[in-house]
């Protein structure tokens, strides 16, 4: 058996924006199609806390669509990429800085992302497609405000990095 | 609509998002870093056709008032900006900037095979968690209460 034609990955490394972002659109209008509902990550983060928690309200479908991201994620890394098997992650961060300063940053990154997208009601996902879709205000206020405090972030850490980052 | 049905249509769009992320790279702390960086034009062409996609389609289902699966008419939901928006929206830009994942593409990120992701997927949840002891969101669940009611869950 040729090996080369078994392992062959069916999608690029990249696929074009132009394609995947169309998808994207699509994607979220047909689910409003079918579940009258936004699909936003952040949303589904906490109905699964509250689930594994046992406490406060609880969409099961959420959790479901919290665990199909990670499914999806699954299909397409490992069987339709080539990019299979375990790695660190994180490439360019820990290209620039040593492992026992960046994963107390990626921490704290990430309990300022929770906490910022649970206040502000969403994330990425949720205010930025499917609320600015849905020609919410507050979703593009929210887009606004975290597109521009990301940029400036990014700024002071290329700053103090000395250009590393 | 049933809960087994709506819970098949949960795994399946989650798939469908976490698919389209993983094969743009969306995953990747170097993808979300370039682009806020300005390095990069490709993640903003990515959501900028998205948005125009689905807002589009979202416009033309709402005018023909178009009727869902679930059996009501589509509802879209809007909202006036609230300081809670600014406000949590500010800190996530910051998290954002410095973690370089947000919820969705660090689910990914761990689902590539990235290990480092399960920090950031553990931080994500304490941050939630931490922000839910706050007394006055009124918001943050990522359901639309309104419509809800119509569901046999």
């Amino acid at each position: 058996m040729d090996n080369q034609l078994i392992f062959a990955a069916l999608l690029p490394e990249r696929a074009p924006w132009f394609i995947l972002g169309p998808l994207l659109g699509a994607l979220t209008a047909t689910f409003f199609l079918a579940m009258n509902q936004p699909l936003g990550a952040s949303g589904a983060y906490t109905q699964t806390l509250n689930f594994l928690r046992r406490n406060g309200y609880r969409v099961i479908w959420r959790i479901w669509y919290f665990i199909g991201m990670a499914l999806g994620g699954v299909i397409v890394t490992q069987f339709l990429q080539d990019s299979r098997g375990f790695r660190s992650g994180f490439d360019a961060f820990r290209a620039a800085s040593p492992l026992w300063l960046v994963i107390p940053l990626i921490f704290i990154g990430s309990v300022l992302i929770g906490y910022g997208a649970k206040v502000a009601g969403g994330c990425t996902s949720g205010h930025g497609i499917c609320g600015i879709a849905q020609r919410s205000k507050s979703s593009i206020v929210a887009t606004c405000t975290f597109m521009s405090s990301a940029i400036i972030a990014t700024g002071a850490i290329r700053l103090i990095s000395g250009g590393k980052l | 609509m049933n809960s087994r049905r709506m819970n098949f249509f949960g795994l399946f769009f989650g798939a469908g998002f976490g698919g389209i992320l993983a094969a743009g790279t969306l995953h990747e702390y170097d993808t979300i870093h370039a682009m806020l960086r300005l390095d990069e034009f490709y993640v903003y062409g990515f959501m900028g056709s998205g948005i125009i996609v689905a807002t589009a389609a979202l416009w033309i289902f709402e005018k023909k008032q178009t009727t869902t699966l679930i059996g009501s008419e589509i509802k879209l939901q809007r909202s006036k900006p609230q300081t809670n928006h600014i406000k949590g929206a500010a800190v996530f830009g910051t998290g954002w900037a410095i973690a370089g994942t947000c919820p969705a593409p660090a689910l990914v990120m761990l689902a590539s095979g990235g290990i480092l992701a399960s920090i950031a997927i553990t931080g994500i949840f304490l941050g939630i968690h931490l922000a839910s002891k706050r007394g006055d969101l009124e918001f943050g669940d990522g359901e639309h209460h309104q419509v809800t009611s119509s569901f046999s869950n």
